[in-house]
């Protein structure tokens, strides 16, 4: 495949306001009702590095939720804004303020951006922003077998991830099977994030009890270059951007950001794995 | 009540309710193409409208088709009343056409995939098009087996579990005939949606295309009775060991990827609730016949 230059685009969009249908419960796996708190918008008291299940919320994001109004420009917002994008903050008390984007969720489509704590006190639903997306479309450095999506090439340096070898390195919490993974299979993973089937009990049984906020991990027999789907012998990387979930067939977000053949990769399970932190994120400056 | 099979349920407690929709027509948008599992671009007829020459009994896969819907696609054009429809049309349910050329002719509901998939006899489908007035007559959800308190069922018209040999066996358990069981690992999308509308598309069913892609799926046929193994669809559709769903395929080949054949919700509860047989002729067409013959 051809190397094409990526290309920046400004992208405009606002703060999410949470919604909620008329009758205001989901229910849980077995049944019982619940009020879901957390599910996009600005979430105070989330931050990467945090447990996935350490609040009792929904799909509880680090962060601020930030959308279009058009749905159109919705999905092309959510589409191109890629890991390590710098957003600036345009109007309200956090006006000239900047964060960084760590992810994005599916359905009607979101950015996750991450800001200083002191910034995101200020930020209000509504507020505008400007992302600067870049990334769709760019290469793995060196590497022909693998694929990169959702993050700009830069911010790879922030994460354990070496591409310097024969094959791409990548320490991760954990490798799942494809079974795991739910909401978001035969969905393009450009605009839709997947969901780990997962809670605070179950975890463990995968090896994600220990699962954190900005976390890599590695799903077996997955492939996500034209929607993400069953494919033996192929491997996605993703982290993990938002909080689980009580809905069955819900949990803890990845977004995939590398995939191709399961030996174009050298997978190490680390105990002591350090993914994503919020320090490297928000210090960090794309070009 | 207690039918000869022996399966005790409160179907005498359920009413009956007719719904209007109409033939929605099939949906394309400006830019036509959409991608399959390999990148390869296609434009293929399958979802909405009317789509002749597939019933309950017929492989399923295997079609130049996406999201093959056979028979009828029928919806409300208003968001309240289609939920209704959607979310109250049960598998088996009687269908009239109401308006057009095939005024009267009857068939039965095979699944819901975001619209109530509906079959009729070829000769009448024949004679339906898009925008037809179509009337569902609804029955079945709150559907209760009473020995059999962990299993939810949904979607499911109080006839057809005994045409399906659907009984409670000796030692307690509901022994249900299924033509394939289904891994977990060939769940696409549907995942996490609500199990009383659209139904969960099965992956590894792409013939035509490579042995990676395959979970040996490639055989199953419309109305097919499914096990969907470590699937919770109680209340929604997740993944969960040691709990079973059973369902039926009620739509066809799919291209893009992620999508596939799809069973529409029956049963769903603990894995040892259920005593399952494998039997090749499970398929709806049966009860649906049983059904026929019973009225």
């Amino acid at each position: 495949m051809s190397d094409w230059t990526p290309v920046a685009t400004n992208l405009g969009g606002i703060v999410e306001t949470p919604e909620l249908a008329s009758t205001p419960h989901r229910l849980d796996i077995d049944g019982k009702p619940y009020v879901p708190t957390g599910d996009g918008g600005v979430v105070l008291g989330v931050r990467l590095g945090d447990g996935v299940f350490a609040t009792d919320a929904d799909h509880a994001a680090p962060g601020a939720c930030l959308v279009h109004r058009e749905q159109p420009a919705r999905h092309a917002l959510t589409s191109y804004a890629c890991l390590g994008n710098p957003v600036t903050v345009r109007t309200g008390a956090a006006a000239g303020e900047h964060g960084v984007v760590l992810g994005k969720r599916g359905e009607l489509g979101r950015v996750i951006a991450c800001f200083e704590p002191d910034v995101l006190e200020r930020l209000a639903p509504d507020d505008a922003v400007v992302v600067r997306g870049y990334g769709q479309g760019a290469r793995v450095p060196g590497q022909h077998a693998v694929e990169m999506c959702n993050i700009a090439p830069g911010a790879l340096s922030l994460l354990p991830i070496e591409t310097g070898g024969d094959r791409v390195g990548v320490s991760v919490r954990a490798t799942i099977a494809s079974r795991v993974i739910g909401n978001g299979v035969g969905r393009p993973v450009e605009q839709w994030d997947l969901d780990i089937q997962v809670d605070v009990e179950t975890a463990a049984a995968v090896g994600l009890v220990d699962l954190v906020l900005g976390d890599l991990v590695a799903v077996d027999d997955l492939d996500v270059r034209h929607n993400a789907g069953y494919r033996s012998g192929y491997l996605t990387v993703g982290i993990i951007v938002h909080g689980g979930s009580p809905q069955p067939g819900h949990g803890p977000g990845l977004m995939p950001i590398l995939c191709g053949p399961a030996d174009a990769f050298d997978i190490r399970v680390d105990a002591a794995h350090q993914g994503l932190t919020e320090a490297a994120l928000l210090g960090y400056r794309d070009q | 009540m207690t039918t000869a099979m022996s399966l005790a349920t409160n179907a005498q407690r359920l009413v009956r309710q007719p719904l209007r929709g109409e033939v929605w027509p099939p949906l394309a948008d400006r830019h036509a193409y959409r991608v399959d599992a390999d990148g390869t671009p296609f434009v293929l007829p399958g979802m909405g409208g009317v789509t002749l020459g597939v019933h309950p009994g017929d492989v399923a896969t295997g079609y130049a088709a996406d999201h093959l819907e056979p028979g009828l696609s029928v919806r409300h054009r208003s968001a309240g009343p289609n939920y209704a429809l959607q979310f109250l049309s049960c598998v088996g349910n009687r269908v009239t056409v109401r308006s057009g050329p095939a005024a009267g002719a009857t068939g039965r509901v095979v699944g819901q995939h975001a619209y109530v998939l509906a079959d009729l006899a070829e000769s009448d489908l024949e004679q339906v098009a898009s925008g037809d007035t179509v009337d569902v007559l609804a029955c079945g959800q709150g559907l209760r087996l009473e020995e059999h308190p962990t299993i939810v069922v949904k979607n499911t018209d109080p006839g057809l579990l005994a045409g399906l040999g659907v009984h409670t066996r000796d030692d307690g358990r509901l022994v249900v005939p299924v033509a394939a069981r289904v891994p977990a690992s060939a769940v696409g999308a549907g995942a996490g949606m609500v199990s009383e509308y659209a139904n969960t598309d099965l992956m590894g069913a792409y013939a035509g295309q490579g042995d990676d892609l395959s979970l040996g799926l490639e055989s199953l046929r419309i109305g097919d009775i499914v096990a969907l193994e470590d699937q919770d669809h109680r209340y929604g559709r997740g993944w969960r060991p040691g709990w079973l769903t059973i369902g039926v395929i009620s739509t066809g080949h799919c291209r893009l990827f992620g999508h596939g054949p799809g069973p529409s919700s029956l049963l769903s509860g603990p894995a040892d609730a259920f005593h399952l047989i494998d039997e090749d002729e499970a398929n709806v067409r049966i009860a649906f016949a049983a059904m026929d013959g019973a009225a």
